[in-house]
């Protein structure tokens, strides 16, 4: 059999295309790419766990500042009102179109915050050396898996600017400080998305 | 680069890498994953099959989106529109140029895009072309990128009729191109995560 003469951990399969190609050692920061298709095979990251932790707390505080604190006000002829992100699923929740309600509450909340609260287990699973939770990091990693394509943050936030653009066209509003906490909340989203890689994650679980 | 040997792949070598955590491994019929779990395909099942049904329900529900009303509302000036393109082209009547621009790349060119980009390259693995095999896959991570950003029109409704509600200046309503709207960019999604760039080069 041919498999058998293949050193299979010494090769990695790109995803892209599948064609086989044998592992070189990568400094750090640097990446391999297929050399057929040109997509990413992988990368090295050291403290790739340490950093992605921090950033995950520090994510899931400026998510509740976000929602808790006032987002923005509209003022319209001297009627000013202070509105809170958390408020508005409950206005949602109010009108008789279930299936916006729940879309809003899956998109701006359910999702965000449990992929949040997901990572920040695994990783202080991971990082803690905890093994009784090695099993259940498993099932953590797949669910963190098949939720990430639909958490759509940065989208949001464009939505979040749109809406104050059509907005102020009929009233005065001022911003927040949960609407900035959630700027911040995006920003490092986006470097948590690009530091930690699942590879890395797999292999961190096969060790313990 | 990584070396390659003899431009072999996976499938070739009968291994495998789990379509959820990448582990490669050798792929023998009915096995679960080594290291996840999960089932073992050396290719996504039936990834021609369901990539085409979500992207054709997405192209039925692109109808009702652009055809119905997006929001339901009284008076409100920049915010009185019907469509999606009347929302569009009352931005930029009232000279709202950016955001104009960003809710027809958002809305319109993306999801026709995707359309075809999908639609193509279904056809392309269907035909069995080895033309430009980099380009194909690479254009199809970019669309497999900017896909979700239709998503930003559902949440600018959402988030008016809800800030509008909550600020009681007037009554606006999610109109029936909103679900519609929502199901399409949802639809694509599921058909673009249903793809598997593997298939066109299979053909290699």
């Amino acid at each position: 059999m041919l498999e058998q003469a293949l050193p299979i951990d010494n090769l990695v399969a790109c995803h892209s295309c599948d064609l086989l190609h044998e592992k070189t050692a990568l400094g750090e920061g640097e990446k391999a790419w297929c050399s057929r298709c040109g997509s990413l095979l992988y990368r090295t990251n050291d403290n790739t766990i340490e950093i992605s932790l921090a950033l995950t707390i520090a994510s899931l505080l400026l998510f509740l500042f976000a929602q808790l604190l006032p987002f923005l006000s509209i003022d319209v002829d001297g009627n000013k009102t202070t509105i809170y992100l958390v408020s508005t699923i409950d206005t949602l929740s109010q009108l008789d179109n279930l299936l916006l309600s729940i879309s809003g509450a899956l998109f701006l909340v359910i999702i965000p915050f449990g992929v949040l609260l997901l990572d920040l287990l695994l990783l202080s699973a991971l990082y803690g050396n905890k093994r009784p939770l090695t099993l259940f990091a498993r099932q953590l990693l797949l669910l963190i898996g098949r939720l990430a394509p639909w958490n759509m943050l940065e989208i949001f936030l464009l939505g979040v600017l749109v809406t104050i653009v059509k907005l102020a066209s009929i009233a005065e509003i001022t911003l927040h400080q949960g609407f900035w906490a959630f700027v911040a909340l995006v920003v490092i989203n986006l470097f948590v998305s690009t530091t930690l890689e699942p590879e890395e994650l797999w292999q961190a679980i096969d060790r313990h | 680069m990584a070396g390659h040997r003899q431009a072999l792949t996976a499938m070739q070598a009968g291994l495998a890498s789990c379509h959820v955590c990448g582990k490669l491994q050798s792929c023998k019929a009915d096995r679960n994953c080594v290291r996840c779990g999960s089932r073992l395909y050396q290719r996504k099942p039936f990834s021609v099959q369901r990539s085409w049904a979500f992207l054709i329900t997405a192209l039925i529900l692109y109808v009702p989106a652009n055809l119905y009303p997006i929001m339901n509302t009284t008076s409100l000036g920049i915010m009185d529109e019907k469509t999606i393109v009347g929302g569009v082209i009352l931005l930029w009547s009232m000279k709202s140029y950016p955001v104009a621009v960003i809710i027809f790349t958002a809305s319109i060119v993306i999801p026709l895009l995707k359309f075809l980009v999908i639609g193509l390259l279904l056809l392309s693995i269907w035909k069995g072309h080895t033309g430009k095999l980099n380009q194909q896959t690479r254009l199809f991570r970019v669309i497999e990128y900017i896909g979700p950003w239709s998503m930003i029109d559902v949440f600018v409704v959402i988030l008016l009729v809800a800030l509008i509600q909550f600020g009681g200046i007037a009554t606006v309503l999610p109109g029936s191109a909103a679900m519609a709207f929502a199901g399409m960019v949802i639809t694509t999604m599921l058909s673009a995560i249903s793809f598997d760039t593997r298939l066109l080069w299979d053909n290699e």
